[in-house]
């Protein structure tokens, strides 16, 4: 438990009648590239929020980096105290702040420097390609710098564990096949541990070293793609 | 009916909506910029003081307003209280308060030989009893749910998924700060300058409070001093003020005014830690806004004599009301409804000035609707023959009530899909069909909801009533208003204790039947919540 990146034992949500998770386990060592495969209602997301801390297992234990985060009820550790970027399905940036005004906000809870800060950011908006857009509001940008905006937004506090909820879904298929691209380029040049929720195999065998996938709230099985194969 | 029956039917409502509540105010400015001398108008001390005063009381009152409000908004849709649909409902009350009642409840309190006075011995307020400050005060504890409710829908409205985004980097009192509240400002803005509007608008409390206002100006310039050109030129400023604010209120709150519609995603509790304060506040709110002013009239009222000889001695009162308030009521709805229809499916420019319309209208000062309606049919010939009698009355609860019914009744008439009634139309039904199979069965509790608004604002209206009403006729606000200087408290206090018994009965029906079906309700929301989230 203590070393992997991500531990979890035994997870179980219920929401009223519905098994959401019924006693999941799971390991992702460091700088590894999971994904979570399965169809609407597999409980894959479920999973994704216990882990950034929005939810509380009914029972079980999370682990993040040997230091246990949740228990059977509780959260034993903030979601802000986690250390993690979360990219939603639906990105949920905030409208009334600029570009750099959405990454401020992430960066002003960390104990640095001002000027560091703003390093921070211009090397975020670097990274993901919209460094020229810093000023604008998200509605101002198109679908793709959006995603990029999100994207910056989750690694600009130096996350030790990427989540991404379906990131790809509301791209046209061009669209969707570039940002794949790009955030495989960013895993690999950032060798961040990410956990990606996906339905698409498409994601799964671009993003994966190991594809885990869920039916009806259990881990079905999980394998290792061509990535990981060409990496050994 | 054919195809225009919808034409015909929401024009004739646009008409009378016209006659009632843009008419007096059109009538009234044409009279007064006729006749308009801007020198006289402006650099005049007495009309300098007057405006002043007027800012002053608005200003302050929705700023004190906001500021209790506001935080009791927050605590609703932040924290979890105990009880939170019946505190909901206990904070909201005074709002249904006539406030000239809770101005009575204060100088009960506060004045020589009040209550205050006779637990501390000595006279330790009577200064501030009659004046500006108190009458900031006592607006403030009427009009503060309505900053309260907004807050509340504004936070609620904002997207979930925005809140989680942030509470995975921030901790929750900086999400709060940096994203909640930000994001739902312009609606408590919006709900500031309403308040504004009502505050400047009122009669009865500066009135009752010795507070020189223009309301109060214009009441004694026609009323009093006999004076209509006077009292026209006097409500051109505060028509002026109440109408450009109005106009930034409805730009403020935007397609927010007829959408009720939630946000989505999973909201985090961000102030759960605060429970026991937010619980101590909203009680402390709703013993100072509610449980005083009742406690004060119960305590007035058990020193009468004779209960049934002060009820008797103003039956006639009272049963007007009643009657009146429940025909103003109906006439309202029956208006309101299709007023409303159209504007739920209206969009674009024409739903904006809808909107801009029905804020402005009910922004109108109610003396001013007053003095307008009195211009428009006290003359000879066919038209006259209404004024003078109780219609005058139902016109002056047309004029002020139906924007506020109509805007409510858009909000409901919103959940019904356009497309319901397409089905409707391609199925062989003609539009009233439509409207009286499908959707005014859909949207029956929002129109009976509207109904009991109307209802209790007719109930407690003074401003029109008092100028409108024909001679020796009387609602039981007059009565209450005019015998205050030469009657003893104690009668006073049990009619205004009957007047606030009728207002908030259907409130207090409300709260009693919320805890069973809350439980009911919470039980629908947690399965279909469950499925929702498992994906």
């Amino acid at each position: 438990m203590r070393s992997s990146a991500v531990a979890v034992r035994n997870v179980t949500k219920r929401f009223a009648s519905h098994q959401a998770l019924d006693s999941v386990t799971l390991d992702v060592t460091a700088s590894e590239s999971v994904v979570i495969f399965g169809p609407s209602g597999c409980g894959k997301t479920t999973l994704l929020r216990l882990l950034g801390g929005l939810d509380v297992p009914d029972d079980g234990e999370i682990w993040l980096g040997g230091v246990q985060v949740a228990g059977p009820g509780r959260s034993l550790l903030p979601p802000y105290r986690r250390r993690i970027g979360f990219v939603f399905q639906d990105l949920a940036l905030w409208p009334h702040l600029t570009v750099s005004g959405n990454l401020e906000f992430v960066v002003d809870t960390l104990k640095v420097p001002r000027s560091e800060r703003h390093r921070r950011i211009d090397d975020a908006l670097r990274l993901v390609r919209i460094d020229g857009f810093a000023a604008r509001y998200p509605h101002e940008l198109s679908g793709g710098e959006q995603q990029r905006l999100a994207l910056a937004r989750a690694l600009v506090g130096s996350p030790r564990l990427l989540l991404l909820d379906e990131p790809l879904s509301s791209l046209d298929a061009e669209l969707r096949a570039a940002m794949r691209t790009e955030l495989a380029r960013l895993q690999k040049a950032l060798a961040l541990t990410t956990i990606y929720v996906t339905h698409d195999r498409e994601d799964a065998a671009v993003l994966a070293d190991r594809v885990i996938e869920m039916r009806a709230g259990r881990v079905v099985t999980a394998t290792g793609t061509a990535r990981t194969e060409g990496r050994a | 009916m054919n195809p225009s029956s919808r034409a015909v039917v929401v024009t004739l409502a646009v008409v009378v909506f016209a006659l009632c509540s843009l008419a007096p105010v059109a009538y009234l400015l044409a009279v007064a910029l006729a006749d308009l001398d801007p020198a006289g108008l402006w650099l005049d001390a007495r009309q300098r003081q007057l405006l002043w005063n007027t800012g002053l009381l608005g200003v302050g009152t929705a700023t004190l307003a906001t500021v209790i409000g506001a935080p009791l908004g927050v605590a609703l849709a932040h924290v979890t209280l105990p009880l939170r649909s019946f505190l909901r409902l206990a904070l909201a009350m005074p709002l249904l308060l006539p406030p000239y009642v809770v101005a009575l409840v204060w100088t009960y309190l506060c004045g020589g030989r009040g209550v205050i006075a006779s637990l501390a011995g000595r006279d330790v307020l009577s200064g501030w009893t009659y004046s500006l400050p108190a009458a900031i005060l006592v607006l403030s504890l009427v009009y503060y749910p309505l900053s309260m409710l907004v807050t509340e829908v504004a936070l609620r409205r904002i997207d979930g998924r925005l809140e989680e985004a942030a509470v995975v980097s921030a901790p929750p009192l900086l999400v709060l700060r940096r994203i909640t509240l930000p994001l739902a400002a312009p609606g408590v803005l919006a709900a500031a300058l309403v308040i504004f509007v009502l505050s400047v608008s009122e009669f009865g409390v500066p009135g009752l409070l010795r507070v020189r206002v223009y309301t109060t100006e214009v009441f004694t310039a026609f009323a009093a001093l006999y004076d209509s050109s006077r009292a026209m030129l006097l409500a051109v400023p505060l028509l002026l003020v109440c109408l450009i604010v109005a106009f930034v209120a409805v730009a403020l709150a935007g397609e927010r005014l007829v959408s009720t519609r939630r946000g989505h995603g999973t909201r985090p509790v961000l102030l759960e830690g605060w429970r026991v304060p937010a619980a101590v506040a909203a009680i402390l709110a709703v013993g100072l806004s509610l449980g005083v002013p009742l406690t004060v009239l119960v305590r007035e009222a058990l020193s009468v004599g004779s209960l049934s000889a002060v009820v008797e001695g103003s039956g006639r009162a009272i049963s007007n009301s009643l009657v009146l308030a429940a025909i103003g009521a109906t006439a309202v709805v029956a208006v309101a409804l299709w007023l409303g229809y159209a504007r739920a499916r209206s969009s674009g420019c024409l739903g904006r000035l809808a909107d801009v319309l029905f804020v402005v209208a009910f922004a109108v000062p109610s003396t001013i609707v007053g003095v307008g309606l009195i211009g428009i049919w006290n003359r000879p010939g066919l038209v006259g023959t209404v004024y003078g009698t109780d219609v005058m009355l139902i016109l002056g609860y047309l004029a002020r009530f139906v924007p506020v019914a109509a805007l409510a009744i858009a909000a409901v008439t919103r959940y019904v899909p356009v497309s319901q009634e397409e089905a409707a139309a391609v199925g062989g039904a003609g539009w009233l069909r439509t409207m009286t199979r499908i959707v005014v069965p859909q949207i029956r509790l929002g129109l009976l909801t509207a109904w009991i608004i109307a209802f209790v604002l007719a109930f407690g209206e003074l401003g029109v009533s008092i100028l409108v009403a024909p001679p020796g006729e009387a609602t039981l606000p007059i009565r209450i208003y005019t015998i205050i200087a030469n009657t003893p408290p104690s009668h006073v206090a049990v009619l205004a204790l009957l007047q606030t018994a009728v207002v908030l009965s259907p409130l207090a029906v409300l709260a009693l039947a919320l805890p069973l079906r809350a439980s009911a309700g919470a039980r629908r929301v947690s399965t279909a919540a469950g499925a929702r989230e498992a994906r």
